[in-house]
């Protein structure tokens, strides 16, 4: 009787120590998230004042007019958007084929293929910058969007397929087979047997894609000069001045920009676990 | 079937290398000496990305499209942007045709790689600049002799503190070094950090004023140019003077001199945590608007009276690319910005702490303003700042090494051996 209530309240205290850790933990997460909200909503003389850790003595909506007007993150949001939507659905259709002919046909030297995907990814882009704006001004797509879309789609493909060819490559292959034996040829199988299978890494890669593409600013800075093509985040440095930043409108500016992904990983949030864990677990 | 394969596998390896000579001619054309159009509006690419700034610069735009017949398409990047890409703008095959810089050193660097138009037509025909000051006309003139920079205004540096505080302290302005350093002990007994800094952070480089002024009121101004060009060694004894200086006053620093970065060193200084703060005109921009009439500085304390008194006036202004083929009208556009009249909506627009390089144009009017203009005109000797007047690859190797003697003044041997090393892998590249 005593042993047992011992251990009940040995395991009810481990509840509580994890609930409070977690809780410490989650909180602690939360913390810089809080700290932006609450420097968006702080006016200029007050963050001046009294420094940005400091309690607000001051509630002003005016930064997010500041940052959406004068800092022209209306246009450059629409551009992010330009750019980020067709990247995401070209990069998704040319790796979710490329994945399909990798992994489910006998193709000659799709290993060397695969690790050449690979190999590109571990390059770090940094040394690819140069030749990149060079390469965009001789072709005289520099300083366009269509520029910026070229290169997000050339360096985002690559991982995508090798993280759909993983996934296809577990999809079982008596469902081909039934397919073939019913009469179904290559594009029959890929649209109507493989791909629905994919929707939960598309959906999980899609959400992924999205992020990174919208948060870039190094391939954005590299191929645009002039600032009314720029995407948000280069429109968010651009709040910065030379010697002075006015931290208030600057946080206002980065809830403004981070909207989008969180509204994306909200909707896609569901398969995003999902997409992640069928992948790992054969 | 295998007839099909090896049709389309020729047809790829065809589409290749159609593609590799694109690629291959396009690199010759991009080398020669491509320009860009001759017609349509300057192109201007300014790093002025603060809210104010920009909108002074879009007066600027405004008022010289209603002055004649040419127009200016103004371009705002991101200041941080702008100059990691600055190298690549002046290289590019079509550039931008004006650019918001620095003269001195800095352009000089991009002169002796032929990027910068030759201006001298532009300084000759122009009835503002000729009026422009001695200082101005060498700073703005290339080492093989030519003009390639026109300067529109310039700040400041002082040694800035808050009126009531230093009523309220009891304490007043020193001039000379040792009554400077009866401040700091005064301030120092009230429970006060005497010296703010503000080289954490983004901004090490502010630790390099420092450097600076106590290099020209020691060794002067003319050592001190010498040095960042290299033609002197960080560990000449000349230059141990200037550390063993700035050690007698270590003491009185704040604390968290280089653990926060210079706005948050203003607030500390505002809210009297700290006496005083040795910075640029443009630290006003972060104080709150009720606190300007209330900031006031001094002039950086003399040491030896014997070397000539010299003061930090960082220059901006504009150049042109090499490439640019609207030649004509950069050179109409330059002309307009060297005007008392551009100078001033500028100044007008903007912050206003900023001065005016053309002789008659009118400042801001304030007590502060017209307080730095005379310590400026007071001055025999100017010099720029320390990336200002070496190069910004320079900055990097200063910022470090003065950040470890702030940290350990007891290493100051080793650590300006090693500047010099770093320095001298910097002037011999």
């Amino acid at each position: 009787m005593s042993a047992d209530s011992t251990a009940l309240k040995r395991r009810r205290a481990a509840t509580a120590g994890f609930h409070l850790g977690a809780g410490l933990l989650a909180t602690l997460w939360l913390l810089p998230i809080v700290l932006v909200l609450v420097t968006s909503l702080r006016s200029f003389d007050d963050v001046a004042a009294n420094g940005l850790g400091s309690l607000p003595h001051s509630f002003t909506l005016g930064n997010f007019r500041q940052a959406w007007v004068d800092g022209g993150q209306q246009r450059a949001l629409i551009n992010s958007l330009v750019v980020t939507v067709p990247c995401v659905l070209i990069t998704l259709a040319l790796a979710a084929m490329a994945a399909f002919a990798l992994s489910r046909y006998e193709m000659p030297l799709r290993r060397t293929l695969l690790l050449l995907m690979l190999g590109g990814n571990l390059l770090p882009p940094q040394i690819l910058l140069i030749p990149v704006s060079k390469l965009s001004e001789i072709m005289g797509i520099y300083d366009t969007l269509p520029a910026l879309v070229g290169v997000q789609i050339g360096f985002g493909v690559g991982f995508y397929v090798f993280v759909l060819h993983g996934f296809m490559r577990a999809i079982p292959n008596e469902i081909q087979q039934a397919a073939v034996v019913d009469g179904a040829g290559p594009w029959q199988i890929f649209w109507r047997i493989i791909l629905p299978l994919t929707r939960p890494a598309l959906a999980a890669l899609g959400a992924l894609a999205f992020t990174w593409i919208f948060n870039d600013l190094l391939w954005a800075i590299t191929v645009l000069r002039s600032d009314t093509k720029m995407p948000i985040t280069a429109a968010l440095i651009g709040l910065q001045g030379q010697y002075v930043s006015m931290w208030n409108v600057i946080a206002a500016g980065s809830v403004i920009a981070a909207a989008p992904t969180v509204a994306v990983f909200l909707r896609f949030q569901r398969h995003f676990v999902a997409g992640l864990n069928l992948g790992a677990v054969k | 079937m295998t007839n099909l394969q090896t049709s389309r596998r020729r047809f790829l390896a065809g589409l290749g290398a159609t593609g590799t000579a694109a690629v291959l001619s396009g690199c010759v054309t991009a080398s020669s000496d491509a320009k860009s159009p001759a017609t349509g509006p300057v192109t201007l690419q300014s790093n002025l990305s603060a809210p104010q700034a920009k909108a002074a610069m879009e007066d600027l735009a405004a008022a010289y499209a209603k002055k004649g017949s040419e127009r200016v398409s103004l371009n705002t990047v991101a200041a941080e942007t702008f100059r990691t890409q600055l190298p690549t703008y002046l290289t590019s095959a079509n550039p931008p045709d004006v650019y918001t810089w620095y003269p001195g050193s800095v352009a000089d660097a991009y002169a002796k790689k032929n990027l910068l138009l030759d201006l001298d037509d532009v300084w000759a025909s122009s009835p503002d600049l000729k009026r422009y000051s001695k200082a101005l006309n060498s700073l703005c003139t290339s080492s093989s002799g030519k003009k390639v920079f026109v300067p529109s205004t310039y700040y400041w540096w002082g040694m800035f503190y808050r009126k009531s505080n230093f009523a309220k302290w009891g304490v007043k302005e020193p001039k000379t070094w040792d009554e400077f350093l009866d401040l700091c002990d005064k301030l120092k007994s009230k429970g006060v950090a005497p010296i703010g800094l503000g080289a954490g952070g983004n901004t090490p480089w502010v630790a390099s004023a420092w450097f600076d002024y106590l290099n020209i009121r020691i060794n002067g101004a003319e050592y001190h140019r010498r040095l960042l060009a290299g033609k002197h060694r960080f560990d000449d004894p000349e230059v141990r003077k200037v550390f063993d200086r700035w050690a007698e006053v270590l003491p009185y620093f704040d604390p968290n001199g280089t653990a926060v970065a210079f706005q948050d060193a203003t607030t500390a200084l505002l809210n009297g945590r700290t006496g005083m703060m040795l910075i640029g005109t443009f630290f006003a921009d972060a104080a709150p608007k009720d606190a300007l009439d209330d900031i006031d500085f001094f002039r950086f304390p003399v040491i030896d009276p014997k070397v000539p008194l010299a003061e930090e006036a960082p220059t901006d202004g504009y150049f042109a690319s090499a490439r640019s083929g609207r030649t004509k009208q950069v050179g109409d556009l330059m002309k307009y910005l060297a005007t008392a009249e551009a100078q001033e909506i500028y100044i007008k627009g903007s912050s206003g702490t900023v001065l005016p390089c053309h002789p008659d144009a009118k400042d801001a009017g304030t007590p502060l303003v017209k307080k730095g203009r005379a310590q400026i005109e007071s001055a025999a000797e100017i010099t720029q700042f320390f990336n200002r007047d070496s190069s910004d690859a320079l900055q990097p190797t200063a910022d470090t090494a003065l950040t470890k003697f702030l940290a350990k003044p007891k290493d100051v041997g080793s650590i300006l051996t090693t500047w010099q090393r770093d320095a001298q892998k910097i002037w011999s590249a």
